[in-house]
């Protein structure tokens, strides 16, 4: 289930709302774990068993480690972990891609399996891991009533897109958490802004998007539209999504953490990934790139843990060529802002360094976006006027001029700029009061505006669903 | 506003809009079909556990959820208005709007289905009508005209000369310059009976047919006609009116219809409240029709292939004629047509559609 879609908004959210609400406190959790079993089977029927179990596999694997901490051998059922953990993301997501590859290495004929990819396979498989690993660390305590577990690992908000959100971060919460007229409100605000996001922005960008894929008129204009909206629509999507997972987190009363930090303002790759998806990057950072030695260590073992480090990235993404490259493409890069480009840079002034991140990135999501290596090349070719295209043409200025202010309004809402706003104002005298007024009205407007694009059916399937 | 009271009010409306709409939505009585989208919707699907299992019940469900959400064309609206309006988008879903006339983006050109759409007459022409006077008239779409104000629209020139290239033993008859923008509903994809007299004079004078002076016809005007674009353009424009010319010739005329087996007239006011209001002309889509003029006594026929936009255009041009017959390759095979009709007779052959038809043969059988 989407959460931008009428059957969540108006059917299966006020139910949940209803439900939550007028039970006691202790079967909260109940009625989560029920809404969250129910809300994947809806989009996942066939796959809500391999959720279940994989969930149980990680409740049992925490009593194990825990259990064999007393004997000092506590390596074998975290090892067991990984190797279950993990055997089911491989087998779901990327056998086809061994088997491609291997086909195409040793000319051999070893037929697809063609599974469909479970949704939300990715986040979970990490969320578990990233309990087992930390009660085997010490950092977390082993949760020993299976339900509570099964309730943080298919918590709906976060469920299938994200942010993966770590067990030690909703530990508390699971077991003992307050609800307010304040976090519910806040959840609203921050869920609309995010479906906002996504069903005003992302959706049209993709619009956008689809109308290039379809053009017999592309120019190298068009090109570049194209990529920069695609850049935008992943971000808007995504963060997006996150933002609707945090609201909907704080409205029942969990403070998840936050996954997006405005990243299109950085100033180099490595700050880009500090503020991009973070609870990925974090989770690589702590569970594989430390454990590694991280930069500790020779030149060449960081060239090596920063290489595995984002081979790992890349290919978390997708089973596809690009995503690895995708994922290496920024490794050359932070090892190229690390040895000269930071030195460079701080010598001109940071317009260098602004237009430096705009290739850097638009460039990553056209290798992103690919379907085939392919199509990437074609698109960077595109771009770079490599093709017998024109400039540009009738019909890129027409959509020019047509997505233009919407071009406008995400590049805006891709900075702090609106935030720093509202917070400008509310330091204002009466400025508190006024806000208080205007944001929840705005929000409501926001609802409604969204529930008519809704109805009319102008939306798309999250872009991180299938990560 | 204080910060508590902020929250309360946040709270209470944020569950009351979720909740009110909610239960709304339970409570309205399904609706069939939309008229103003011309469409039928989507009832709640039935279970079974084969279709919970295999995800066919929730993605039904899904469209359920959308085709009856309470106040749909209201918040279809919203949606529209806020493109139009706020995010200054040109069109929405390729539909825009110029001083009350809806118009649709139709673009771009598509050269193999023109080419297509020729073969196909000439393959009809070859197989039926060796000897025979054959036109080709391509009848352009609103969008010809009103693109001219920064819209995109398809390559206008290029249809017409890939048509005169590849027809083979037929005329091309030139319809462009005989039209205008004030010929079309505005809510309507169509052209308006009323204003293309001028049309039908110019086609039959092109087929050389006498058309001996002026044909007094009397209006009878039907209102509000809201056309096909006006549920696709989802925000307020005025209606239009549908009016049909109508005389002694055309009220006795007998029309037959082959699928049916039966007689209708050319106009059927009682079609009109139905969902699509340009039933009204000849019963609407129909693959095989014979208009008989019994003031003509000729013997000279007309066989037309047509789109929709042949019948309103027909009764205009039975004048010329014993008798006019209206073929639709849209909905019977071209192959088939001897089996109904028969070519002996002394007759024009005319292959007039709209350039939306000529630019997707494919649906021509």
């Amino acid at each position: 289930m989407l959460f931008s879609s009428i059957s969540f908004l108006y059917y299966f959210l006020p139910a949940v709302l209803i439900l939550y609400f007028i039970v006691p406190k202790n079967r909260k959790n109940t009625i989560l774990l029920i809404a969250s079993l129910f809300f994947y089977f809806y989009g996942e029927p066939k796959y809500v068993v391999l959720m279940i179990l994989s969930s149980v596999s990680g409740y049992l694997h925490g009593l194990w480690i825990e259990k064999a901490k007393v004997s000092g051998n506590s390596k074998l059922p975290l090892a067991s972990s990984i190797v279950i953990g993990f055997s089911g993301l491989l087998f779901f997501k990327y056998t086809d891609f061994f088997i491609q590859n291997t086909n195409w290495l040793f000319n051999t004929n070893i037929p697809l399996l063609r599974l469909a990819l479970p949704i939300g396979i990715s986040f979970y498989t990490f969320q578990i891991l990233s309990y087992t690993i930390d009660v085997y660390r010490g950092e977390a305590k082993v949760q020993k009533n299976l339900f509570d577990f099964m309730t943080y690992v298919t918590l709906f908000p976060q469920l299938i897109a994200g942010p993966i959100v770590r067990y030690t971060t909703v530990e508390a919460e699971l077991a003992e958490r307050s609800h307010s007229f304040k976090l519910f409100a806040e959840g609203v605000n921050r869920f609309v802004i995010g479906l906002s996001k996504k069903v005003i922005l992302a959706n049209t960008l993709g619009e956008l998007g689809k109308i290039f894929a379809d053009s017999g008129q592309k120019t190298v204009l068009f090109y570049w539209i194209m990529s920069i909206s695609f850049m935008l629509q992943v971000y808007f999507d995504f963060s997006g999504y996150s933002d609707m997972a945090i609201g909907l987190g704080k409205i029942f009363g969990f403070q998840f953490l936050e996954n997006f930090n405005y990243p299109f303002i950085a100033k180099s790759v490595s700050e880009f990934w500090r503020r991009w998806h973070m609870s990925l990057g974090t989770w690589f950072r702590d569970y594989v790139y430390i454990p590694m030695g991280g930069n500790r260590g020779s030149t060449w073992k960081w060239l090596r843990n920063v290489a595995v480090v984002w081979f790992l990235t890349g290919f978390w993404h997708g089973a596809q060529w690009n995503f690895i490259i995708w994922g290496l493409y920024f490794a050359c890069f932070l090892v190229l802002e690390k040895f000269w480009l930071n030195d460079f840079f701080k010598k001109l002034p940071s317009l260098f360094r602004r237009m430096y991140m705009f290739f850097v990135l638009t460039i990553s999501f056209v290798i992103f976006n690919a379907d085939r290596l392919g199509d990437g090349i074609q698109n960077l070719k595109g771009m770079f006027g490599l093709l017998k295209v024109p400039f540009t043409g009738p019909e890129t200025m027409y959509y020019l001029r047509s997505y233009g202010l919407m071009l406008i309004i995400a590049f805006i809402g891709a900075t702090p700029l609106a935030a720093k706003g509202v917070a400008w104002i509310k330091e204002r005298k009466h400025g508190k009061s006024v806000m208080n007024f205007v944001e929840p009205v705005f929000h409501g407007l926001m609802l409604l505006l969204i529930t008519g694009y809704l109805v009319d059916g102008s939306f798309n399937p999250f872009l991180y669903f299938r990560f | 506003m204080r910060e508590r009271v902020k929250n309360i009010f946040v709270t209470v409306i944020f569950s009351l809009l979720l909740i009110g709409f909610s239960v709304a939505n339970i409570m309205t009585p399904d609706l069939e079909f939309s008229k103003s989208e011309r469409r039928k919707l989507k009832n709640l699907p039935e279970f079974s556990f084969q279709s919970l299992f295999s995800g066919d019940l929730f993605e039904d469900f899904e469209k359920y959820t959308l085709d009856q959400f309470v106040m749909r064309d209201f918040f279809r609206g919203v949606k529209a208005w806020s493109k139009y309006n706020v995010f200054m988008q040109k069109d929405n879903n390729r539909i825009y709007i110029i001083d009350g006339n809806v118009n649709k983006m139709e673009y771009p050109l598509d050269e193999r289905s023109v080419i297509r759409a020729a073969e196909k007459f000439n393959e009809i022409r070859e197989k039926y009508f060796q000897g025979k006077n054959a036109y080709v008239a391509v009848i352009p779409d609103k969008n010809y005209f009103f693109a001219l104000g920064g819209y995109l629209s398809m390559d206008y020139e290029k249809m017409e000369q890939l048509l005169k290239k590849h027809i083979q033993g037929m005329d091309y008859i030139d319809l462009f310059y005989m039209m205008d923008q004030d010929m079309y509903y505005k809510t309507d994809i169509h052209w308006d009976q009323e204003r293309i007299i001028p049309v039908a004079k110019g086609l039959l004078e092109a087929m050389g047919r006498d058309h001996t002076g002026d044909i007094h016809y009397e209006k009878k005007t039907l209102y509000p006609f809201h056309g096909s674009y006006y549920g696709q353009a989802a925000v307020k424009v005025e209606p239009d009116s549908l009016v049909y010319l109508t005389n002694d010739l055309l009220e006795k005329a007998k029309v037959y219809d082959y699928e049916k087996q039966t007689y209708i007239s050319v106009y059927m006011p009682e079609l009109f409240e139905g969902m699509d209001s340009y039933d009204v002309f000849l019963s609407g889509a129909k693959p095989l029709l014979t208009i008989e003029n019994p003031e003509n006594t000729s013997g000279k026929e007309l066989i037309l292939f047509r789109d929709s936009f042949g019948s309103s255009i027909a009764p205009l041009l039975l004048s010329g004629y014993s008798k006019v017959t209206l073929v639709d390759i849209r909905y019977v095979s071209s192959t088939i047509l001897d089996r109904y009709l028969d070519f002996s007779q002394d007759q024009d052959v005319l292959f007039m559609y709209n350039t939306l038809a000529i630019n997707n043969s494919a649906m021509l059988k």
